[in-house]
């Protein structure tokens, strides 16, 4: 205690520092752990409220998911993560667990689809290219409202049409698919407006129907008189009227395709058509439009004659104007008259047809085709296409045609229309000309001309100077002959002597023109003195020239 | 028993913090006027102010705070459209799995092994002088001094990200985002280093010496 005391002397300058009393107030210091705790609170009541609801989603493969970094994205807008991915018991599956944001709880529902977006190459489209670099990712959509679900069946393809597209889905009955695939194209004026979301057979097996959704604003040219028609591939025909290829575009050859065309479009007063309507859909165009005419009236027409070249789908036409066609052709045996008859069922529009004027008495709208009939009206085979051969039936008015009626109630359960054989129109035009020409050349006047000639000919072959003339001929070659023989046994050995003769005389002559013949030689020397003779004279007369004067005073003296 | 030995308090004086001049202490009862060191002016004070309680509230902050810091996501990598968010401990597997021991050594000490040893390590310290404790204190004092000493390389982690971030931004390609753990850890770091500085060492030894008075 004493130090202590020494210690404060020696400094005793210093005033004295009193030592603070630890207080037992609060301390300010306390508010970083409370703030701390409170952006800690913060932090677990935002993940607790942000949890979303875990589903599971079932997928028949797992690939592009991975554990913790899978996202599902809805609208390309991040509301989950695939947090677990496991092999399902019967290995058949694989399970995914996603934990979703708790926005995602709204439209959670059965209805809700999901799938895997990946890069995806088809023939009509390329798509989910992003996902080649990202990964891949789970879409969502989230479908009507239902019942809430936690587990999911994942599609393996995407579906075509999401809840959120505005646009309109309709349904189309056919016969046939064609080369229709799902997210074929469907065209309106050749514009892409829609896809086919589905098909599949009816339940009893008899027609396809697909589902199809036409986008907005194009849903409202789909009225409730619109035509469906398949624009799948090329369409090559060859028919009565020559040859037709049509196609929509190059995607609709490779995928197919739907065409639809509101026709009929000056009506105008067609409603458009509401979700889900259904409609037919015709195989091609000319369908499409050839079944406008809502009414068809059924005939059979029984034909004697080879139909060859006809056939079902071959126009029924009056006068050019195409006003059905041939749907069925059948053939049978009347055992009573010994007859083969073809009948043909043909389906008529008569709304093709427009008539003027009132209706004649006694005469309705359905007893029309009976008054027709029994004004003349009969069904004809003709040929529409002398190249390929086909056939058509031509409903034409024949004033001259037997009396003939309509048969109601026949076999085939159709009214049973007359016809009448085919003409050869043309064959017989032909033939007749050709008949008229050959009545032109007189053939009465060239037989007589000819008769004439011939008798003319007779005449002279039978007359007695012509016999004359014969024998005269026959004793003129007689007498030849006789000549003929009388130079051969007497004229010809004297010729033949004459001429040993002068065979004889040659002979002789030519040895004496021998060169060693005597006459030669002497020949030679009476030459050689023609030669001395004529030197000589030649001599003389080039003196006599030199000197003329010696004819007169001699040779003279050479000095 | 050992003698008792002579400490500043004892001897009625205190060290100033700032130029440490020792001053004779006031006796308690004295006047409640914070004592001015003569010399420099600076408030005097014979141990740190409510050292326990503040390291005590620090201490607890940091806890909290370690906790998103942890689950968090620190980083979040953009390469080529492909988002990857990252928290410490599984940029530490990533290292690991990928073959680079070292980096995920460097990692998980730095950022994960440090910051909770300091925690702990400040628990002790506080928890050994409120119950007066004689056990080992030259021991606890080094404990002290490394937890001083090696506070500050826990920010390692957050400049890491700070360099990356300033680095990798090459726009489409990859980018690297700090994630919202980067402001809880650095707040850890901060408020332990704060702890620490606010833990008066003496501590340890004025229970040794209150046992021999």
């Amino acid at each position: 205690m004493s130090d202590q005391h020494s210690m404060n002397s020696d400094f005793p300058e210093v005033p004295a520092a009193p030592v603070k009393a630890l207080g037992r107030r609060f301390s300010l210091v306390w508010v970083v752990p409370v703030v701390a705790a409170l952006i800690g609170g913060w932090l677990v009541v935002k993940a607790l409220t942000e949890k979303g609801p875990a589903i599971t989603i079932t997928f028949k493969t797992a690939d592009g998911l991975e554990a913790g970094k899978t996202k599902i994205k809805f609208k390309d807008v991040e509301i989950g993560l695939i947090e677990e991915v496991h092999l399902g018991k019967d290995l058949s599956h694989v399970i995914a667990k996603a934990q979703l944001v708790k926005e995602a709880e709204r439209f959670l529902s059965e209805n809700t689809r999901f799938w895997v977006v990946r890069a995806r190459v088809s023939a009509s489209a390329l798509s989910g290219l992003g996902t080649v670099f990202s990964g891949a990712y789970i879409d969502v959509d989230p479908g009507k409202k239902g019942k809430p679900a936690t587990s999911f069946q994942g599609l393996e393809e995407p579906p075509i049409v999401t809840t959120g597209l505005p646009g309109r889905h309709f349904i189309l009955e056919s016969e046939r698919r064609g080369s229709l695939e799902i997210g074929a194209p469907i065209y309106y004026r050749q514009i892409r407006v829609g896809e086919v979301v589905a098909y599949n057979l009816s339940e009893d097996g008899t027609k396809i129907i697909s589902k199809i959704f036409v986008n907005a604003p194009y849903h409202q040219f789909v009225r409730s008189n619109t035509r469906f028609w398949s624009a799948s591939g090329v369409d090559l025909k060859l028919d009565a009227s020559g040859v037709t290829l049509e196609t929509e575009s190059l995607v609709s050859i490779l995928v197919g395709g739907i065409a639809f065309d509101t026709i009929d479009s000056n009506s105008g007063g067609e409603q458009e058509a509401a979700e889900s309507s259904i409609f037919k859909l015709f195989p091609n165009p000319e369908a499409a439009r050839q079944k406008l005419y809502s009414t068809k009236n059924y005939f059979v027409l029984l034909f004697d004659e080879s139909v060859r070249g006809l056939v079902p789908g071959a126009p029924v036409e009056f006068r050019g104007i195409p006003i059905g066609q041939v749907i069925d052709i059948k053939s049978e045996f009347d055992f009573k008259r010994n007859k083969i008859k073809i009948p043909v069922i043909a389906a008529v529009e008569p709304e093709r047809i427009s008539f003027i004027g009132q209706l004649p008495d006694g005469v309705s709208r359905e007893t029309l085709v009976d008054y027709l009939v029994e004004k003349g009206l009969r069904a004809q085979l003709r040929t529409g296409n002398l190249l390929t051969g086909q056939l058509y039936v031509a409903l034409d008015l024949f004033s001259d045609a037997k009396p003939a009626k309509l048969v109601r109630g026949g076999r085939y359960g159709h009214p049973e229309f007359p016809t009448t054989p085919t003409p050869f129109e043309e064959i017989g035009s032909k033939v007749t000309q050709l008949v008229a020409k050959i009545d032109k050349i007189p053939i009465e006047q060239i037989g007589n001309d000819l008769r004439d000639t011939l008798q003319g000919a007779k005449r002279i072959a039978n007359s007695p100077e012509l016999l004359e003339t014969v024998k005269s001929l026959n004793a003129a070659v007689k007498e030849l002959q006789a000549l003929t023989t009388e130079l051969r046994t007497h004229t010809t050995p004297e010729i033949t002597a004459t001429l040993q003769q002068v065979q004889r005389s040659l002979a002789a002559a030519e040895s004496s023109l021998a060169a060693d013949s005597p006459q030669q030689y002497r020949v030679k020397a009476a030459l050689d003195e023609i030669t001395g003779s004529a030197r000589a004279l030649r001599v003389l007369t080039e003196f006599l020239q030199a000197h003329p004067e010696s004819l007169l005073r001699g040779k003279g003296s050479e000095k | 028993m050992k003698k008792a030995v002579l400490t500043a308090r004892n001897a009625g004086l205190i060290g100033c913090s700032v130029c440490h001049l020792l001053c004779p202490a006031t006796p308690p009862g004295g006047t409640a006027k914070a004592a001015k060191c003569p010399r420099c002016g600076a408030t005097l004070h014979s141990r740190k102010p409510d050292s326990i309680a503040r390291t005590w509230a620090l201490v607890i902050a940091a806890c909290i705070f370690y906790i998103p810091a942890n689950v968090l996501p620190m980083t979040t990598v953009t390469s080529l459209g492909m988002v990857q968010s990252d928290t410490i401990m599984s940029g530490v597997i990533y290292f690991v799995q990928s073959g680079s021991w070292p980096i995920a050594l460097v990692i998980f000490i730095a950022s994960i092994f440090v910051p909770l040893v300091k925690l702990f390590i400040l628990g002790y310290l506080l928890l050994s002088v409120q119950l007066r404790s004689h056990y080992r204190p030259k021991d606890r004092t080094r404990l002290y001094l490394i937890t001083e000493a090696v506070g500050r390389w826990s920010m390692l982690d957050i400049f890491v990200v700070t360099i990356l971030v300033a680095l990798v931004n090459l726009g489409a390609l990859a980018t690297i985002q700090a994630g919202p753990a980067a402001l809880h850890f650095a707040a850890v770091v901060v408020i332990t280093m704060v702890a620490a500085m606010s833990f008066d060492p003496r501590l340890i030894w004025d229970a040794k010496e209150k046992m021999h008075e």
